[in-house]
């Protein structure tokens, strides 16, 4: 997938820009409150929808317009296609693909891999975090994914109401059981699935990014116990129901859903020693970076072409061995980065095209 | 500028309405005034006669202005066949299908993402049509998941009865609407339709 041109009005502190994509590395360099994120979330939105720091639309307007635009033009499987995402104060949000109105879900939009500072805790940090990172991989990759997930919050939320309401013992509820049990297995079976497949491709991206000998292993962690060796959709079926009537008693206590794929994991080994708690926040970070590189190339295995790939500020975040390693790899990658930086450094020395960011302008830089 | 008032009273009706936004209801609202007056009059009144003499057919539950319905009053219907829908609108497209049982429709239907319990659904009236005479109910919920509660609720009370529950073959678009599935693949879930 590329990118190859982007038009932005009146989007934050964005008012007008046009801008031509470089093929491979794209980099905006400037101080902080410049534009450069605001960017990134400019091409964000185009591919989910929504921004990745605030829920109000409202505040993406620049403070004195009605209206902001964004509008792309790509290359998708050698198909020319275009993008369209405005939203008016009054009117709402709209998007188009090729000048036609389509969701956000659409299969010809735009697909993105953000890597964002706070991605560099995905290894240390709460479950739910690296659960919302399986979770925006794969309703990018799978519509199927989206909507049996869809489904299965739908019934999680009424299980829960239930629950909360003290009717566990009607028929109703065991019928509501049922579907819960068969819209979780086939979240997880999809989910196990992907992890087996980002397993896979982190190994030997560890190993060039880390330059440590020990041994990265992804695992997918179920909340609850399944005693086959075997999983398919019959057996984790079985084994949720199991576990549903050996909690039934605490479930009725606390009064929510304590089984579920809303309570799994994903768990990251280092030589079989589990990296959330035995390896070094060097390592973690290592593990974050491989992790992230690995969503990039599962597109590719799995969607047949490359992602954009959006980097917020993590250079930063990187000592320098890694930051030159890292700039390396994506100097000669097979797909578009856009990356933002505060330093200069490290930057001058690169290939690709650079943009220093100042009050919303973006002023093409050419080094000789 | 201001609006006369009887004009802005007729865009905000109209703006109720659903897919009815404000410049569509403000569009509609300037045509209706350029409007014949027999012809507003008569629009008027087709809506107050719609809202006022068109009700749920106290067997069946499908629209009608007599009771009971066409359909419940059809001797040449199959007898034997109960086609269970959840709106109304279901019915004709099922119409098309060729299908000529009887049916039953549950209007106020469950909805996950709204408070409240299965057994909140009516089926007092549903109860009240399987009679002796019934040998198959076909449950035609749409394919999306609170369609699949319902019809897992519906079989446990129909199975007691010890009538054949049959439900649509898939082939219909997943999270779709039957209402707007079209003529063929309908007819196909309608005759592949199997036994649960
Ligand atoms: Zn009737």
């Amino acid at each position: 997938m590329q990118l190859q041109t982007l038009q932005i009005r009146n989007f934050r502190n964005l008012v007008n820009i046009d801008y031509q994509a470089g093929s491979s590395l794209n980099v905006l360099v400037g101080n902080n409150a410049q534009g450069k994120t605001n960017f990134l979330e400019a091409i964000y939105l185009l591919s989910t929808g929504k921004s990745f720091r605030t829920a109000l639309d409202e505040d993406l307007i620049q403070y004195n317009a009605g209206q902001y635009k964004i509008y792309s033009q790509y290359q998708m499987k050698e198909r020319k296609l275009s993008s369209l995402l405005y939203y008016k104060r009054a009117g709402g949000k709209s998007f188009f693909i090729n000048n036609k109105e389509a969701p956000f879900t659409h299969s010809d939009r735009l697909r993105v891999v953000l890597f964002h500072p706070d991605d560099l805790f995905l290894v240390k940090g709460p479950p739910s975090g690296r659960r919302a990172f399986l979770d925006f991989v794969l309703r990018q990759l799978s519509l199927e994914y989206q909507f049996y997930l869809e489904n299965y919050n739908k019934i999680l939320r009424k299980r829960n109401f239930y629950l909360k309401n003290e009717q566990t013992k009607s028929k109703s509820f065991s019928i509501i059981n049922e579907v819960f049990v068969e819209q979780a297995s086939r979240v997880m079976m999809q989910r196990i699935q992907f992890t087996s497949i980002l397993d896979e491709i982190c190994g030997p991206l560890y190993r060039a990014f880390s330059q440590e000998k020990n041994h990265l292993r992804i695992r997918y962690a179920i909340s609850f116990p399944v005693k086959s060796d075997k999983i398919n959709l019959d057996i984790l079926q079985n084994a949720m129901m199991d576990d549903i009537k050996n909690r039934q008693e605490k479930e009725r206590t606390r009064k929510t859903s304590l089984v579920g794929p809303h309570l799994d994991d994903l768990h990251f080994y280092q030589d079989d020693r589990l990296a959330r708690i035995y390896a070094s926040q060097g390592q973690q970070r290592n593990i974050a970076v491989t992790l992230k590189l690995a969503e990039l190339h599962s597109y590719k295995r799995i969607g047949g072409e490359y992602p954009l790939f959006l980097l917020d500020e993590v250079l930063a975040e990187l000592d320098k061995k890694r930051r030159t390693l890292l700039l390396e790899y994506l100097k000669d990658a097979a797909f578009q980065t856009f990356l933002t930086s505060v330093a200069w450094e490290g930057i001058d020395q690169l290939p690709g095209t650079v943009f220093a960011v100042q009050e919303g302008n973006l002023i093409r830089r050419e080094f000789s | 500028m201001r609006l006369p008032r009887p004009l802005e009273n007729l865009i905000d009706q109209l703006s109720k309405l659903p897919t009815i936004g404000p410049k569509t209801a403000q569009r509609l609202a300037l045509y209706i005034l350029k409007m014949p007056g027999g012809e507003v009059k008569e629009l008027a009144q087709s809506i107050l006669d719609a809202r006022f003499m068109v009700y749920p057919c106290p067997i069946c539950g499908n629209l009608t202005d007599k009771s009971p319905c066409i359909i419940c009053q059809d001797e040449e219907r199959d007898r034997s066949l109960l086609c269970v829908v959840e709106e109304a609108s279901d019915i004709l497209a099922i119409e098309r299908t060729g299908y000529n049982g009887r049916y039953y429709v549950l209007n106020r239907t469950f909805r996950l993402m709204e408070d409240g319990d299965l057994t909140d659904i009516d089926t007092e009236n549903f109860q009240q049509m399987l009679q002796p005479i019934v040998q198959e109910v076909i449950l035609a919920m749409n394919p999306t998941i609170d369609g699949e509660v319902i019809s897992r609720y519906l079989h446990t009370i129909v199975e007691e009865k010890g009538i054949k529950v049959t439900r649509l073959a898939h082939g219909l678009p997943v999270g779709g609407d039957i209402e707007y599935a079209d003529e063929i693949t309908l007819r196909q879930a309608l005759e592949g339709r199997k036994e649960i």
